[in-house]
């Protein structure tokens, strides 16, 4: 939905009032590179994945605390403004302009969705943002097909590199050498079937079935049917939480039960509805708040436990999300360190230079000058989790790792 | 043999779901000739509020009876404050629109305080699916169809026996009439958009122990309802049932011939033929007007 | 102010501040907001036309917004297409899916046809979904080139006013369209099928023109857009936004002129605020919906003028004027033929059965023209039913009818106003929100000759042929006595008044022959002594009445010829006197046994099923 602040014009009164706003908002600052310290977000705040916009944002404030408690950045605290998208990308391009020339934050972070982060770009190339994600794991997001992408990093998953861990994860598993592909159609889904079809070549191996299904179908039986009938005995997903209930419903309808290799659409929430259903599915991602903890996340984890009042690491509903904007704003801040001031163009520079260890990660160096390493978390860090008894742990924890 | 039993099982528990809804749609219309597009929100709220109720400890044998009480309370609400004051004229579509407002409110509201994220209502009846000639269906949702032909036959005896009823019928053919003859149209909407509420909540609840129950459950359903509704005719239940129930199985079918994802395209477009070839809907009436 | 001051003045003050907005320069996050915003009241202006004249509430269009939108992005991405001709491929394809759209309002209307649109939105969104290589899915199409017209590159700063133009041609259209034949027209089948069908107006044709209008607005709103956002994506035609562009159109107030620019940048700007609500956003617009609703549900432009009228206190006590006035030159406005001697109309054995009810029982009847004729007989007679037969409203299972000789039976309504019937029904069918003027406009509809693109340019036959209906239609106004009420609204005007009112509207179509249902029926007896020397002078000019009548005294002294009905058969046939005399026409009225004629039995009474009038 597209929403502006235009007033009415047919009335002379309506027309001097609305002059009065337009000139009030055009005051722009002059110089478009000095920026203001703070950090924006254009995220899903409200609607199906709220929950997705929630956790980015728990992560990002508990980083952005410690942060200010230590005297904040160049002697400035840092500030924390939320926008929300609903999930549409042409909100996320009003959000990207509002937070890139009207409130002239520094860095804008990216959401959930990976066609929101499309579709912004453009615009962030246009006015000069540097823009870094935080869970949109889709490729085209950093590799731009013309190479250009000068403003835009991640923390995070990169499709790309996903498709061959889950494909070799699958084909670890794998009894009858038969894969099958779930994937929901949206721009996440749809735009993973090529890089996995290409993992799976790469291995030497062809999917033997694809499935698609849309956003709050609750029977996938016909798809499932389908996949049997072709002889898969491990599934790779893409899915999300809601969705992937029904889909271990249909296969307990018609008692299929493959094993199931994930990207991280899934998380804790699946565990809480399907339960004993869940029991061995295994889900990549880059970080886990359950089980054993490193001192530092453990602080990290009692900090968010104050602030958001949970109770237990598994009420993180977005663990990997909620980690990698902690780690980015982290990045984030030795960048400006380096850079020594709140200047874009210096900021993007000096992301090359950033070495830091986080919680997901050692990175070093953060980023390079290459259309690829425009991400920071290399496949060397991902990780294999698992559920069991409806907890998702990293698979070591559970009895579900491959003894060799 | 398999897939074709098992696309007749669940889109029999579908369309139960879509009779059901259709049935309150049916209700409500033949009351005050207006619909409600808030209805797939009290399908939605029966659903979540025995959630939150057996959270809290209640059992759901208590939760559920209240949660549909609760609902009813809501159509009455909807009823006297939505559509009675933008009802007037006989082609208003005022009604539309408050309601549409409505169920926007609702839903967000339930988005902001129960949260955007399912939560399993648990139910003896959805653990264990039966199998057999290599498809399954849980018990539970073999009560939608079951409670939608339940409640079918039930509207009919109440129509047909009872004073109330009959006194609903006699609005719905002529409602000035009806009010000459001491009928209170006004009470008689009231009453059915509670009873209708009360059926849509209904099958939330018995849907959500094997969909869980969110906030966002309700509003394609709801759409679809009043799709089939319209396209039975809205002028008996037992169209309103068949209709339901049949594009339940249609769907599935779709879903598993031709694909899952062209099930809402081929499937609306299906409406529309409907509404084409039966303007008045396939088993609704002709009616002519004199001039 | 008229609303031609009004049009102007807003076209004026609108340029005026776009140009101040682009002097305080914006910056190119601002230049899009206002574009967008631009956008979305050529899709509004469109919608009003549709909902607030023809009465047909679209909950689709969206989809024929995004229906544009990715047909020139398809074109632009996938083939190269330029701007230009991408956005009138848009503009081309949307304007076919309306008149698709319009088809099934011939069968169905009200709720059916919103369901109808619903779906319509949600099959669309679906293929958008679904049907990945040419629309991307999900994903939607990006990398749209950016639009370059004739080696300009249409970059912000010069698209802005691109689209100010588009929108200001949009809102030209708007009101030529309104404020011309086809809006009343469209006017006239909202509000009175029956009467629009027997004025000549074509439902089908007049709906479709609507649906027509209204998606290719939205279609070239979503070209333009999709050249502004250089991406397009289905997330931005959904239900949802159906929703908000008939809220922009209710808020704006429903059917004004300037209410769609209103209700679109009022609702653009409080977005703006609900940002800041965050979670509470959508809460906050369902609840504004809801406002706007229960406040001001004639939107504010419209409560604005129904303040302003109050205000002004523009009604003032009007003067009946005595009928039929004779000065006027009737013979100029209806221009009779020269068809007296004729039969004018002939039926042979007409039946029609509904069912097991026989309304028309093998009616042979013969009306010549330039008389009067009178129809009469008790309550279920089926005099009705032989008037609904002959102006088109039903189609006689049996039997023939001709006019002038040419065979009729089973032709449209609209078909048979234009060949030169004209009726007036039993329950006055006035366009009760349409002007007392508006209303013998509506019945000149059927004369004009100038076309659409005449009236949408403006050309000068259609000043032309606007003056001088408009000038008729105020004689006819004089002719039935009710020239100082011109401006008011038909509903307002009292019982009597009404019945002129219809009678003037049906002059306007120059009818050959005139139907009238009941005409005498409330009216006192002054005016009815008015209606006889009415009728009279029409028959004198060479139009044939034919009258369907309870009132005898007034049909026996007023017609030269009388057929007399029971049980939907002719039972008597001739002049006044001669049917006032005969013994079947006083026992159907009297009843059995209340004149004996000397020496002849009484006729067996034969039983019929009642029949239906």
């Amino acid at each position: 939905m597209i929403w502006n602040f235009l007033r009415s014009t047919s009335r002379a009164p309506a027309v001097l009032a609305g002059t009065a706003l337009v000139l009030s908002l055009s005051i722009a600052p002059a110089n478009a590179q000095k920026a203001e310290p703070c950090i924006a977000g254009s995220w899903e705040l409200t609607g199906a994945l709220a929950h997705t916009g929630l956790a980015i944002k728990m992560g990002i404030d508990a980083a952005v605390d410690e942060i200010n408690e230590a005297g904040g950045v160049l002697g400035q605290k840092l500030r924390v403004i939320a926008y929300d998208d609903q999930g549409e990308p042409s909100r996320a391009v009003d959000n990207a302009r509002r937070i890139g020339e009207r409130d002239n934050c520094i860095i804008m972070i990216g959401g959930y969705r990976t066609p929101n982060a499309l579709a912004i770009r453009t615009v962030l190339n246009e006015i000069g943002q540097p823009w870094m994600g935080v869970i949109s794991a889709g490729t085209r997001v950093i590799e731009w097909e013309s190479g250009k992408n000068e403003w835009m990093f991640r923390v995070s998953a990169k499709d790309r590199w996903v498709a061959p861990f889950l494909v070799d994860h699958a084909l670890q598993r794998t009894k009858a050498k038969k894969i099958g592909f779930m994937f929901e159609a949206t721009g996440w889904g749809q735009g993973a079937v090529p890089d996995v079809e290409a993992a799976a070549k790469a291995k030497g191996t062809a999917l033997v079935g694809k499935e698609t299904f849309n956003i709050a179908d609750q029977d996938m039986s016909a798809q499932l049917i389908r996949l049997r009938d072709a002889g898969a005995d491990t599934l790779i997903f893409y899915t999300v939480d809601r969705e992937t209930d029904a889909i271990l419903r249909s296969m307990d309808r018609i008692g299929y039960k493959p094993t199931i290799v994930s990207a991280w659409g899934i998380g804790v929430q699946l565990g809480k509805t399907a339960g004993p259903l869940t029991e061995g599915v295994l889900v990549h991602g880059t970080f886990a708040w359950t089980g054993q903890l490193s001192p530092r996340a453990q602080k990290v984890w009692e900090r968010i436990k104050a602030k958001e009042k949970l109770k237990d690491p598994s009420e993180l509903v977005l663990p990997s999300g909620t980690a990698n904007a902690y780690d980015a704003v982290y990045i984030i801040a030795e960048a400006l360190k380096i850079a020594g001031a709140y200047d874009k163009k210096k900021l993007r520079d000096a992301f090359y230079q950033v070495k830091y260890e986080g919680i997901i990660a050692n990175y070093d160096p953060a980023f390079e000058k290459t259309v690829e390493r425009h991400d920071a978390i290399l496949p060397a860090h991902y990780k294999l989790l698992a559920y069991h008894k409806g907890i998702l742990l990293p698979v070591a924890q559970t009895p579900h790792a491959l003894r060799f | 043999m398999g897939e074709i039993l098992q696309y007749l099982l669940t889109g029999l528990s579908l369309g139960g779901i879509y009779a059901l809804v259709a049935l309150g749609f049916y209700i409500m219309w033949e009351a005050s000739k207006a619909a409600n597009f808030t209805h797939g929100d009290v399908y939605m709220f029966g659903a979540v509020l025995t959630v939150v109720l057996v959270e809290k400890g209640l059992p759901v044998l208590l939760a559920a009876p209240i949660a549909i009480a609760a609902a009813a309370v809501i159509g009455a609400l909807v009823e006297r404050l939505l559509v009675r004051p933008f009802n007037k004229e006989p082609n208003a579509i005022g009604w539309m629109l408050t309601t549409i407002a409505a169920g926007i409110m609702i839903e967000s509201m339930a988005t902001i305080t129960y949260g955007p994220l399912g939560r399993p209502l648990p139910s003896p009846l959805a653990e264990q699916p039966i199998r057999f000639g290599g498809a399954g269906i849980y018990p539970q949702e073999m009560l939608l169809p079951i409670a939608a032909v339940a409640a079918m036959f039930g509207l009919e005896a109440f129509y047909r026996r009872t004073t109330l009823g009959r006194a609903m019928r006699a609005v719905a053919f002529n409602r000035t009439t009806a009010g000459l003859m001491g009928i209170n149209p006004n009470r008689i909407a009231l009453i059915a958009f509670a009873l209708a509420a009360a059926i849509g909540a209904l099958a939330g609840i018995l849907i959500a122990p094997v969909v869980q129950a969110m906030p966002a459950m309700g509003t394609l359903i709801g759409l679809k309802a009043f799709g089939v509704a319209i396209v039975a005719g809205i002028a008996n239940a037992r169209g309103v049932v068949v209709v339901g129930i049949c594009y339940g199985v249609i769907e599935k079918f779709i879903e598993g011939y031709i694909s899952s994802g062209a099930r809402n395209a081929v499937g609306f477009t299906l409406m529309i033929l409907a509404l084409l070839l039966f303007p008045q809907g396939i088993f609704g009436r002709r009616e002519v007007v004199k001039v | 102010m008229t609303a031609r001051q009004q049009f102007i003045a807003t076209l004026l003050l609108g340029v005026a501040f776009l140009l101040l907005f682009r002097q305080l320069d914006p910056t190119g996050y601002q230049i899009g907001l206002m574009m967008r915003c631009m956008i979305l009241m050529i899709v509004t202006i469109g919608l009003n036309i549709l909902i607030g004249h023809a009465g047909l509430v679209s909950l689709g269009q969206a989809a024929l917004y995004g229906l544009g939108a990715y047909v020139a992005a398809w074109l632009a991405v996938k083939q190269g297409v330029q701007f230009l001709p991408a956005i009138i491929a848009g503009v081309v394809v949307t304007g076919v899916f309306g008149a698709v759209l319009a088809y099934p309002t011939v069968r169905v209307r009200g709720v059916y046809l919103a369901v109808i649109t619903i779906a319509f939105g949600l099959v669309f969104q679906n293929i958008l979904v679904e049907w990945l290589p040419v629309t991307g899915g999900t994903q939607g199409l990006i990398g749209i080139p950016r639009g370059n017209v004739f080696g300009i590159s249409l970059t912000r700063p010069i698209y802005f006013w691109v689209v100010a133009g588009c929108l200001i041609v949009a809102f030209i259209i708007q009101y030529n369209v309104i404020h011309s034949r086809y809006g009343r027209a469209m006017r006239a089948t909202a509000q009175s099928e029956n009467a629009a069908k027997a004025l000549g107006i074509n439902l089908a044709a007049t709906r479709t023109l609507a649906f027509v209008i209204s998606a290719t607005l939205a279609g070239l709103a979503g070209g333009l857009y999709t050249f502004l956002n250089l991406f397009v994506n289905y997330e931005t035609f959904t239900f949802f936004h159906s929703v908000s562009f008939l809220l922009m159109v209710i808020l704006g107030g429903t059917g004004t002129l300037v209410g769609p620019v209103i209700g679109t940048s009022i609702l653009t700007y409080i977005a703006e605020i609900l940002q800041d609500l965050q979670e509470w956003q959508i809460f906050a617009y369902g609840f504004l919906l809801a406002a706007v609703m229960f406040v001001m549900p004639q939107g504010i432009v419209g409560s604005f003028s129904a303040l302003w009228e109050r205000f002004l206190s523009r009604s003032r006590a009007r003067e009946t004027q005595g009928w039929p006035d004779r000065s006027v030159p009737l013979l100029e406005i209806l221009r009779p033929g020269e068809e007296r001697g004729q039969i004018a109309l002939k039926t042979e054995a007409l039946t029609l059965r509904f069912g097991g009810l026989t309304a028309v029982d093998d009616v042979s009847l013969e009306v010549q023209s330039g008389t009067v004729h009178a129809l009469i007989g008790p309550n279920g007679a089926g005099k009705s039913s032989l008037l609904n037969l002959i102006s088109g409203f039903y189609v006689p299972t049996d039997g023939r009818i001709t006019f002038f000789g040419a065979s009729i039976a089973g032709l449209p309504s609209h078909e048979l106003a234009r060949q030169g019937i004209a009726r007036t029904f039993q329950n006055t069918e006035l366009f009760g929100q349409m002007s007392v003027l508006e209303n013998v406009m509506a019945g000149f509809h059927a004369h004009y000759r100038n076309s659409l693109a005449e009236t949408l340019l403006r050309l000068p036959r259609f000043g032309r042929e606007e003056h001088r209906f408009f000038s008729q239609a105020h004689q006819l106004l004089k002719f039935v006595g009710l020239a100082d009420f011109a401006e008011e609204e038909a509903r307002n005007l009292p019982f009597g008044h009404q019945r002129r009112l219809e009678i003037a509207r049906a002059l306007a179509l120059r009818p050959k022959m005139l139907l009238l249902d009941e005409p005498a029926a409330g009216l006192i007896h002054s005016e009815i002594e008015d209606l006889k020397r009415l009728i009279r002078l029409l028959a004198d000019h060479g139009i044939t009445v034919v009258l369907v009548e309870h009132h005898v005294e007034m049909v026996m002294t007023v017609s030269d010829h009388v057929t007399v009905f029971d049980y939907g058969r002719v039972i008597a046939s001739g002049t006044a006197a001669q049917v006032q005399k005969n013994p079947q026409v006083i026992e159907a009225y009297f009843g059995h046994g209340s004149v004996m004629p000397r020496g002849r039995p009484m006729p067996a009474r034969v039983e019929h099923s009642g029949a239906a009038e």
